[in-house]
């Protein structure tokens, strides 16, 4: 009778497996779409023999295992945080470009060719009142552009201030629920049980961390390590370390470890992106208008007060400020505006030459076609303007385009590894569901024989 | 090797790509712009600002050349009537030198004449367009010649023998006036003072000095027929000039079409090509779901 009981106890057995293996099936299809989510599998072992001599041998659930491929899931959080960060350039970048189109009717670029020609059209009359007045207004024209692209460059680094302190605070929520995690999975693990679950969800937080911010992991004894590309701890064990913002001295908000301003040392994901058009391309954009305006200015402030105005006054000033004796450029783009208060104040004449004279506005006309700033013609200064913009812009897209490329093809060899297949999970369930069958056909005969046993027993008892 | 069972995300991708593709041709086509913003295409719009600019320029050596042909036509009619009413002091001076049929209440009545005269160049001499004198110089806001109240017949230049010069091209200018100086009070033929002899011969009867004031206002005469030249060829170089900036412009216009323009038959083709990869990934994507394995499993 050992061998048919034996036989009744690993049928037992192998019920008991087929049960668990059809609960992982079921866990595999209900999460088919969660994300962070690998897909697990029973793995099986012979158990111990038993019977008689150790013909019987069952099964045994050796481990549950989650397919995941770490190494996989680590580029897909670098190419995530890579592709973010440039497809977050372009998209912040793209207000101010419009500032700097052709065809924009109010742009730098349009406003200075009207100045200019206003000019020329002055020196044809150069008495002329109402082409005096045009001048004028042609000049503020100048300096509304400079203002309002200032200004809408400034919004925009403004948007980008809030977005940063708005990913900072998601990047240390996220920290926080990563150390929860990790402390979940060494309990687990120092106990010898299974953390495939906390393992899911840490996954899933990591790829959510990646898309705001670039990072470093470390494996070590006390559970993954997180910094930032720049080797400054976000997570140890169970610690989360938050960042914090502060306002630097540029007025907006920097972001700071323990502290410590790592601002510039933050690459990658949306905030790499902000921080990077923030402080760079549009902090760069800001300084080259401001030269502009500055030595536009200076220019032609330079030119007006070496001639005469139409009542023969020495020439004052034509734009206020910049301030001449700092020599410093930083705000003139916002601050540029006409100083003169009549237009009979515009110097046309050489010193001392009469009403009529336009000797001082050629000079003046000159301008347009002198290497003013820094060694370009205004017009090739805004062109300069227009083409770094764009290209920052176009660079950034493709960037985005070919990251994107790299992640899509990486997504589909993460899927092929980790993702839940329904034809897959189907022919294991009529697998586990045809063993299932097998062992109670087992238990049924085992029992038919075992009853078959008893009654020869009990029909014969002299035997 | 195993596949990836989902692809959804792939088809999404697809499908965005698509759509990107179409919505972008469509922008082409319905702005006739190849390059809309600058990141388009950096480098031509970089250079659309250069070429808006010379295109601006070109408008406005146009516009200035314009306003200067208005002027300087202006003068040289001014200059005409000038020369007609030389003529006619002419005439008179050679009638009242034919001593033989003139007596001196003659003579009187063709000073009386000339004296109209001299009064008309006074005010051709001042002649102004959109409220500046024409000719005197550098000097537009003030009458150039003034009537010497002291001395009769007197007429004193006030203006400046200065000139304007106005760029009409890339590196291009003419002068804009000529001062009066050069036309009717040059020193050796001028023309008031021609015309002051010749009265002031009249009235005393002096035969010679009517002699000798026809040959000054003759050479005053030769005088405003060469200031006349500066007009007529600075006139003719800015019409030879403006036909040059049209076609400059022309030039501008078609290079500017080049660096940014839509070529429609491109964009036509993506729009198409666009759409007809967003059907056939949707009808893919349509059939894929279709069938599982679960369907035959009872």
């Amino acid at each position: 009778m050992s061998g048919l009981t034996s036989d009744l106890n690993v049928s037992v057995q192998s019920l008991l497996t087929s049960t668990e293996s059809m609960d992982v099936t079921t866990t595999n299809i209900s999460n088919m779409n969660t994300p962070g989510y690998a897909r697990r599998r029973v793995v099986l072992e012979e158990s111990t023999p038993t019977g008689l001599d150790g013909s019987t041998t069952g099964v045994d659930v050796k481990a549950i295992q989650s397919l995941r491929d770490n190494v996989l899931d680590l580029s897909i959080n670098a190419a995530t945080s890579q592709q973010n960060q440039s497809s977050t350039i372009a998209n912040s970048l793209s207000a101010a470009q419009v500032l700097f189109s052709d065809n924009a009717s109010s742009s730098i670029g349009s406003t200075l060719d009207s100045f200019f020609s206003s000019l020329q059209q002055l020196s044809t009359s150069p008495s002329d009142d109402s082409l005096r007045s045009n001048v004028l207004t042609a000049a503020s024209n100048v300096a509304a552009s400079f203002q309002s692209t200032e200004s809408c460059i400034t919004e925009s680094q403004q948007q980008m201030d809030q977005d940063v302190v708005q990913a900072t605070g998601d990047i240390n929520s996220l920290l926080q629920q990563i150390a929860t995690a990790n402390g979940v999975i060494s309990t687990a693990n120092n106990l010898g049980q299974n953390s495939n679950t906390a393992e899911d969800q840490r996954s899933a937080l990591l790829t959510q961390l990646s898309a705001i911010v670039g990072y470093q992991t470390v494996n070590s004894s006390n559970g993954l390590t997180l910094t930032t590309d720049d080797g400054t701890p976000l997570v140890v064990g169970t610690k989360a370390y938050s960042l914090t913002n502060a306002i630097s001295s540029s007025g907006f908000n920097e972001v700071e470890a323990g502290g410590v301003d790592i601002t510039n040392t933050i690459q990658g994901g949306n905030l790499g992106g902000f921080i990077q058009t923030r402080d760079q391309s549009l902090a760069s954009m800001k300084t080259q208008l401001d030269q502009l305006a500055f030595q536009f200015a200076q220019a032609v402030n330079s030119v007006q007060t070496s001639g005469s105005d139409e009542d023969g006054n020495t020439g004052v000033a034509l734009f206020n400020p910049p301030d001449t004796t700092a020599g410093n450029a930083t705000g003139a783009a916002s601050s540029i505006s006409v100083s003169l208060t009549s237009a009979s104040q515009i110097a046309a004449a050489a010193t001392g030459g009469t009403s009529g004279d336009n000797t001082n506005l050629l000079k003046m006309i000159g301008l347009q076609n002198q290497s003013i700033i820094d060694e370009a013609t205004p017009t090739a200064a805004v062109a300069n303007l227009t083409f770094s913009i764009g290209n920052a812009i176009s660079q950034a897209t493709s960037d985005a385009t070919a990251t994107g490329n790299i992640l899509t093809q990486l997504q589909n060899q993460q899927g092929s590894v980790e993702g839940v297949s329904l034809d897959e999970e189907s022919s294991n369930l009529v697998l586990y569901q045809r063993s299932f069958e097998a062992a109670a056909k087992i238990i049924s005969t085992v029992d038919t024989l075992m009853g078959n046993l008893l009654d020869m027993g009990a029909t014969n008892p002299g035997y | 090797m195993r596949v990836n069972p989902n692809y959804t995300a792939n088809m999404v991708d697809l499908l965005n790509q698509s759509q990107q593709d179409e919505t972008k041709a469509l922008t082409e086509l319905s702005t006739g712009r190849r390059v809309n913003n600058p990141s388009d295409d950096p480098a031509a719009e970089a250079a659309m600002v250069a070429e808006n600019s010379r295109s601006a320029s070109v408008d406005q050596y146009t516009a200035s050349s314009d306003s200067l042909t208005e002027v300087l036509n202006t003068a040289d009619s001014t200059l005409s009537s000038v020369v007609t009413l030389l003529q006619r002091a002419s005439t008179l001076g050679v009638e009242a030198a034919n001593s033989a049929t003139m007596n001196q209440t003659d003579l009187n009545s063709i000073a009386n004449e000339l004296t109209g005269i001299q009064s008309q160049m006074l005010s051709l001499a001042n002649t102004s367009y959109a409220g500046q004198y024409v000719f005197g110089g550098t000097v537009t806001g003030i009458a150039p010649y003034v009537a010497d109240p002291t001395v009769a017949g007197q007429v004193d230049y006030v203006g400046n023998d200065q000139q304007n010069k106005v760029q009409i091209g890339t590196g291009l200018s003419v002068a804009s006036n000529l001062p009066g100086s050069s036309i009717f009070s040059q020193s050796s033929g001028n023309v008031f003072d021609a015309l002051q002899s010749m009265i002031t011969a009249c009235q005393s009867g002096n035969n010679s000095g009517i002699t000798g004031a026809v040959t000054k206002l003759s050479t005053a005469s030769d005088t405003v027929n060469t200031a006349r030249v500066f007009y007529g060829n600075t006139v003719n170089e800015l019409t030879s000039n403006e036909s040059y900036l049209s076609q400059e412009k022309v030039n501008i216009a078609s290079y500017e079409n080049t660096l940014v323009s839509c070529d429609t038959a491109t964009a036509t083709t993506a729009v198409t090509q666009a759409e007809y990869q967003r059907n056939a990934t949707v009808a893919a994507a349509a059939k894929m779901n279709q069938v599982s394995l679960l369907d035959y499993l009872k």
